[in-house]
């Protein structure tokens, strides 16, 4: 399977890849230039963490070998694709109960602002799983990498 | 076996260009573009705030306010406000400078080339004196006490210089600047830390800005150079990497400052000196045009045919003009002389000098222009050129002979532009009544490398405009891209579309008409407002489009100000880092139309520019009924 690979040394907190997660989900059309940044609605599947040295953490779903996410949800909308490996996240059967939210040992999916379902990593899916948070990195502190499923 | 730097550069509408550059051995801006692809998403939406030591501040949804409790829209503002302030600065430098040499010849009794020019203009300007010398002084002075008069003081020339119905809303809407000097330094106050939080309040110094860049920083830069380098006259001139000799010891020349090179370009072709470079091996001296300042002596070619080799291309074909192996020596005196030359130059052993501290590069030697000191700095300069000549020659060139074109129609102005059509505005107004012309669209600015690439999208959207029965007048960098790839060659009428072609085909003219540089969208608009003179209308009111389809900086920005004020449609192919800030781009593409008539479109598809330019064309072409 492939995954997101991250090489914290190398980020500077840009969030540059916050604001193309946010860009590549927007509902509405639009190019990087009208994407609004202050509509919460436009949320970001990926954050930047300042550890207390300084230095940043981005942090990225890691569409885990045993996720727990999968594991805790009762209503099946989020499931292991045994194809790609990808956690894969049904919006329909979404009963918004968070467990979810509650068991990431990473802190990677959160509750939406509406509160109506969660927001996780598709690996940019509609874009043929070219993740838009690598592509948008200056410094290539992330990068895609097959790894073993 | 050709040593290539890197076959990843970018697209140039000069396909040759393009492959030349793909196959140099050094590195060029050209390459460097695939490297800073990926673009900071809140600079490019102009929300990343760095005034303070809690920044940089960024806005997003869980941060819609900086840490001062400053919004997207402040942000946004101060921003924009900032490099308006600074584009302005630029030109108003340029015009301090011009007016000073202007003063300093008169002053020494040298060489006025353009007794008319400066008839009409002290005549404009209400300045009569008898002596030749004596006027020209005052009328240099004139402008000189205006751009440094202080920002409570409106300019007292502003009156003279503008169009009556424009100085009318200006005043109306309180945008009359002050000294231009010291508009921009409120600009720069203003928008410091914790200052000016008013989004409408600096859009209107915007605006301002715009208006003091426009008429003392193009107009009457142009106007004051007409008195000492001469008029542009109308006549056909090689363009592009042909016109650099060999056999010559050739200088490059940037910058926009031509009236600092007089003195130099009447040395370089006395026989003294001629015979410096004839021991040297070489037959004289060549100047070789690039970016402004070169597109402003092609304009004027007819008074330079010895000394100037002729315009060899704009600010992103500088790099391939000097990986000729031709070129001897850079002078430079503004911008935009790229920082990119300096290692091209230091690997070709090409002897770098700035005659203005304000465009030093870090391994150019300064030799700051000095007009007391000018012919002792001048000799100092040529001696280093020659020692420079001897040195590096002999190695291996590569030349591109068969690029650009040996007919590209230059040394168009507003005056002789009217000269041409029979010394008054008739002729164009009736066609344009005919719709064999349905309007002109003036595609001026820079040139960039990310609009689709190196003139990718002023060329295109040129070509759609003309292929529309627009006549397209050019200003700016935007010319030498356009006139490299043929548009100003009387053969480019095969691009326009039938009411076009005819007429340029019976008045054997190109459909782009070649203004020169970037100052000259001072002369655009001096062909405007004789247009809505003859007319008796309002420039708003004119089916005239403004594009900077390819707008690259700062000075832009401005001038971009300057045609908001003028009431003017201006198109941009990338947005001015405004977008993140929804009242910034509101006003400036909508609300702007009920101020002073202008608003700003953003297209960077040329089809899709054409059609919105069309279109607008054609309800101003309905507001006058014809």
């Amino acid at each position: 399977m492939r995954r997101i690979i991250i090489d914290y040394k190398k980020c500077d907190g840009c969030i540059n890849c916050t604001i193309a997660c946010m860009q590549a989900h927007r509902e509405d059309e639009g190019t990087i230039y009208d994407l609004d940044l202050t509509d919460p609605a436009n949320e970001s599947r990926n954050k930047s963490v300042r550890a207390e040295d300084g230095t940043y953490r981005p942090l990225f779903c890691r569409h885990c070998k045993e996720p727990e996410c999968v594991m805790t949800c009762m209503s099946g909308a989020l499931r292991k694709d045994a194809e790609n490996g990808l956690v894969t996240y049904d919006e329909t059967r979404c009963a918004a109960c968070f467990m979810c939210v509650m068991h990431c040992p990473y802190g990677t999916i959160k509750p939406a602002n509406s509160l109506q379902k969660i927001i996780k990593c598709d690996f940019c899916a509609a874009d043929g799983y070219e993740p838009n948070c690598v592509k948008a990195c200056p410094k290539k502190a992330i990068h895609v990498e097959e790894v073993e499923a | 076996m050709r040593e290539y730097y890197g076959c990843r550069t970018c697209k140039s509408a000069d396909k040759q260009l393009e492959e030349y550059i793909r196959a140099l051995p050094m590195e060029t801006s050209h390459h460097r573009v695939d490297s800073q692809d990926t673009k900071c998403g809140f600079g490019l939406q102009g929300v990343c705030c760095r005034l303070c030591s809690n920044g940089p501040c960024r806005i997003t949804p869980e941060a819609p306010k900086g840490i001062c409790g400053a919004d997207a829209d402040t942000i946004v503002t101060r921003n924009f406000l900032r490099a308006v302030a600074a584009g302005s600065g630029c030109y108003i430098h340029v015009v301090e400078n011009t007016a000073k040499n202007v003063r300093d010849i008169a002053r020494s009794k040298g060489e006025i080339k353009g007794v008319d020019a400066l008839n009409r203009l002290a005549e404009m300007l209400d300045i009569t004196e008898e002596d030749m010398y004596l006027r020209a002084e005052k009328v240099a002075q004139a402008v000189l006490d205006d751009l440094h008069r202080p920002e409570y003081e409106t300019m007292k020339l502003l009156r003279k210089m503008s169009y009556g119905p424009r100085y009318e809303t200006w005043k109306r809407l309180g945008i009359l600047p002050g000294g231009a000097k010291a508009e921009v330094f409120k600009g720069v106050v203003k928008t410091s830390t914790n200052l000016n939080s008013d989004p409408m309040d600096m859009l209107k110094d915007c605006l301002k800005l715009g208006i003091s860049t426009g008429i003392y920083g193009l107009v009457l830069t142009n106007l004051l150079n007409d008195i000492v380098l001469g008029e542009p006259k109308l006549r056909v001139a090689p363009v592009g990497l042909r016109v650099i000799d060999p056999s010559y010891i050739n200088i490059m020349i940037t910058g926009h400052q031509h009236s600092m090179f007089t003195y130099l370009q009447k040395r370089l072709i006395e026989p003294d000196i001629v015979e410096k470079a004839k021991k040297a091996g070489a037959k004289g001296f060549k100047l070789v045009g690039c970016t402004c300042v070169g597109q402003d002596l092609q304009l004027r070619g007819a008074h330079y045919e010895e000394i100037f080799a002729g315009h060899a291309g704009n600010n992103y074909t500088s790099e391939a003009v000097l990986a000729t192996g031709a070129i001897d020596a850079v002078i430079s005196e503004f911008n935009c002389t790229l920082p990119g030359i300096e290692p091209i130059c230091d690997k070709l052993q090409i002897k770098q000098i700035c005659v203005d501290s304000v465009a030093k590069k870090a391994n150019a030697e300064l030799k700051e222009f000095d007009f007391e000191n000018r012919e002792r700095v001048t000799e100092e300069i040529i001696d280093s050129i020659v020692e420079t000549y001897m040195k590096r020659r002999g190695g291996r060139l590569n030349l591109l002979m068969d690029h650009g074109n040996d007919d590209t129609l230059t040394g168009v102005s507003e005056g002789s532009l009217k000269e041409f059509l029979g010394g008054d505005w008739k002729a164009l107004i009736r066609l344009i009544i005919s719709g064999k012309i349905k309007g002109v669209a003036g595609i001026v600015g820079c040139s960039n490398l990310t609009a689709g690439g190196h003139d990718v999208l002023t060329v295109e959207l040129t070509k759609e405009l003309i292929s529309r029965d627009i006549l397209v007048l050019s200003a700016g960098c935007s010319s030498g891209g356009l006139e490299n790839c043929g548009l100003m060659t009387k053969e480019a009428a095969k691009y326009a579309g039938p009411g076009l072609r005819e007429v340029c085909e019976q008045l054997g003219i190109p459909p782009v008409l070649n203004f020169g540089p970037c100052l000259a969208i001072g002369r655009l608009e001096l062909v405007a407002i004789e247009l809505a003179e003859a007319l008796g209308i309002d420039l708003p009111q004119l089916p005239l489009v403004l594009s900077a389809a390819q707008w690259l900086e700062e000075q832009a920005i401005a001038d971009g100000c300057y045609g908001l004020a003028l009431g003017l449609p201006l198109h941009l192919g990338l947005p001015p880092f405004v977008t993140g800030s929804p009242k910034a781009a509101k006003t400036l593409t909508q609300d702007m139309k009920h101020l002073t008539g202008g608003h700003v479109i953003i297209n960077d598809d040329a089809k899709e520019s054409a059609e919105i330019l069309e279109k607008i064309i054609q309800e101003k072409r309905s507001g006058l009924q014809i």
